[in-house]
């Protein structure tokens, strides 16, 4: 049965393998380009230089890594439309599936070393993939340190194995179901990308409690690059306020003055009348002893994310292979 | 010695269209099954559920005593050639036989190899570029080297001229006779089954008309033709299967557990087409002739 496996399989392993080393290649070259800049011009940098030196590196690197990082998310979704749609449609449409079942070999059997076989396979190229990039992309993502970002977070470490296996098994079941090939990868692609869509926007932010906190706004607030935005009904929030490397839940937070009360336009006329000076103007606003609520995700919790989304797709994973077991049996 | 196949109201449906109604039938061991019946009339429904590949709606089957494909041995007991002999189209004859052996315990590598060789097959051609025959063979081989007990063929012949399907039963008879093996093959051609079968199932519009040893069935039917061709004189039990109409006289077939005055010996050809006629075409009487003519 892993001798069958191998041998249909045979080809398409093959060209994943190949795949893999030319984009090993590249990313090897990309991680050497991008640690000689950031050893050349970023470690022991002065202050005004780094400033430079950092958006110099994401105008030089940052469409390379976002691409490639794009591209990992998208080999799952290939995996699942050519490893797994076809897995049981082809056999069906080809009636090859007489053959394949009437061996001294059970159909649970036959589902369980393909799964096995091709899952490994899924996993070993996702995971390799995102090693790769990974570490590639280590120095850039310390400097940008956009760790939570969709796009960088399902292309790094270990959720990618997760999705990977995922959309195999996915497109295993679906065909199952659908019995024919094209709309089977339809649906897969579909399936895949609605909840690629989903999670990072809408699940990821809750699968932990976020944090919320209260934050005086004093001049290191004021100087870390914020925005204060008078709103139509006359009060202010807060825009851009980050805590390094964490997940702001939240674009902007309401003001509030001591007592509790919206911070408001007229609160912040005496700062705004000697707006000549920026300095001056931010102290005055620091010595308003101002506050707000930030909800996040804090930065340490990343890898916390990482396994709580890996041991989700794997256990969605699990469930699906379990129903694909049931399906096979019952209703093929 | 326990029955080849057994079923019990066995009965097969898809949405609202039934494809296999009520079969009960038990055949012994060591027989070839012929079975007979126009397209669409459910045999290869029955031939799924024999080897397991398709799941009764209700009622049961036992296969050489056991749920079809219920478990490895049970399959490893049932080789099966599907209709129009599935191949791997893109591996080589030399991969099938490979596949074979991996996938079966009992595999007969001499076996299969042999066969391979005799019948002029070249190891390294793709499976998808075989003749029409020759696909036909790789298929039975592999279902024959498994070495079960049972061989279960749907439409072995249909894609093949008449001298290769003639060569292909023949062949089949002396395969048969060195496995000691089982083997249920249907037609919609009782031409092609005539010479091999020793048990009989003609089945039509999703039915069982008969099913018997072919020297049993043949025993209690009897052709009854002009002025003997009366209703009245048939004995207790007896059933009159069709009447038939030839240039002015009256022809009818019968069955009946005693022998029937007047009565002379039916051939296995006239005693399927009289069930065939009276199961697609009740009341009707048409003649043997155009019958024949129409199924051919």
């Amino acid at each position: 049965m892993i001798w069958l496996t191998w041998r249909q399989f045979r080809a398409q392993t093959l060209a994943a393998g190949g795949a893999l080393v030319l984009l090993a290649l590249y990313l090897v070259y990309l991680g050497n380009e991008i640690r000689a800049f950031y050893d050349s011009r970023i470690a022991n940098c002065a202050a005004d230089a780094c400033f430079i030196a950092r958006l110099d590196l994401r105008a030089e690197y940052g469409d390379a890594v976002l691409g490639v990082g794009a591209a990992l998310i998208a080999v799952p979704a290939l995996i699942g439309i050519f490893w797994g749609a076809p897995l049981v449609t082809r056999e069906l449409e080809e009636r090859t599936d007489r053959l394949a079942w009437n061996q001294s070999v059970t159909r649970t059997r036959w589902l369980a070393v393909k799964l096995t076989v091709i899952g490994l396979a899924s996993a070993v190229l996702t995971g390799l993939f995102s090693l790769l990039l990974t570490w590639s992309a280590s120095r850039y993502d310390q400097v940008i340190g956009e760790r939570f970002a969709a796009l960088s977070f399902d292309s790094r470490n270990i959720v990618p194995i997760g999705y990977g296996l995922f959309a195999f098994v996915l497109g295993t079941v679906v065909g199952m179901i659908v019995r024919r090939t094209i709309p089977a990868m339809a649906i897969t692609l579909a399936v895949f990308a609605t909840l690629q869509l989903l999670v990072p926007t809408m699940v990821r932010q809750n699968l932990m409690p976020p944090v919320t906190k209260t934050v005086t706004v004093d001049s290191s607030v004021m100087n870390r690059g914020v925005g204060l935005n008078l709103k139509q009904d006359n009060t202010f929030e807060i825009r851009g306020y980050t805590v390094p490397g964490g997940w702001p839940l939240e674009e902007a937070s309401p003001l509030y003055k001591p007592d509790g009360s919206p911070y408001t336009g007229d609160d912040a006329k005496p700062c705004l009348a000697n707006a000549g000076d920026l300095a001056d103007g931010f102290a005055c606003t620091a010595a308003q002893n101002l506050h707000f609520e930030y909800t996040y995700q804090p930065a340490n919790r990343y890898w916390s994310f990482q396994w709580i989304e890996l041991a989700l797709y794997v256990g969605i994973t699990a469930l699906l292979a379990g129903f694909g077991f049931f399906w096979l049996r019952r209703r093929v | 010695m326990t029955p080849v196949i057994q079923t019990e109201a066995l009965s097969k449906k898809y949405r609202r269209h039934l494809a296999l109604d009520d079969c009960t039938i038990t055949v012994p061991a060591g027989r070839i099954i012929g079975l007979v019946g126009p397209n669409g009339a459910g045999k290869s429904t029955l031939l799924g559920l024999v080897c397991g590949m398709i799941t009764p709606t209700s009622g049961s089957i036992k296969v050489l005593g056991h749920q079809p494909a219920d478990s490895a041995e049970q399959l490893a007991r049932v080789g099966f050639v599907a209709q129009d002999a599935p191949i791997y189209t893109r591996l080589s004859v030399a991969d099938h036989l490979k596949l074979g052996a991996r996938m079966n315990p009992k595999w007969d590598a001499e076996l299969a190899e042999r066969r391979i060789r005799q019948r002029g097959l070249d190891l390294k051609q793709k499976a998808g570029s075989l003749s029409g025959g020759q696909r036909a063979q790789l298929a039975l081989t592999l279902a024959a080297a498994k070495r079960g007990d049972l061989l279960v063929l749907d439409e072995p012949v249909a894609a093949l001229d008449p001298l290769a399907r003639r060569g292909f039963m023949r062949d089949l008879l002396d395969f048969v006779d060195e496995l000691k093996v089982s083997v249920i093959l249907s037609s919609h051609l009782l031409g092609d089954l005539e010479q091999v079968a020793d048990h009989l199932i003609v089945l039509a519009n999703s039915r069982v008309q008969i099913s018997g040893d072919v020297s049993d069935l043949l025993a209690i039917h009897y052709r009854l033709t002009g002025s003997s061709a009366d209703t009245h004189l048939l004995p207790d039990g007896a059933e009159l299967i069709h009447t038939e109409q030839t240039r002015g006289e009256t022809s009818m077939i019968v069955r009946s557990p005693e022998p029937v005055p007047g009565g002379t010996a039916v051939d296995l050809e006239d005693m399927t087409l009289a069930y065939l006629t009276r199961a697609t075409n009740p009341g009707a009487s048409i003649s043997s002739a155009l019958m024949t003519g129409a199924i051919r």
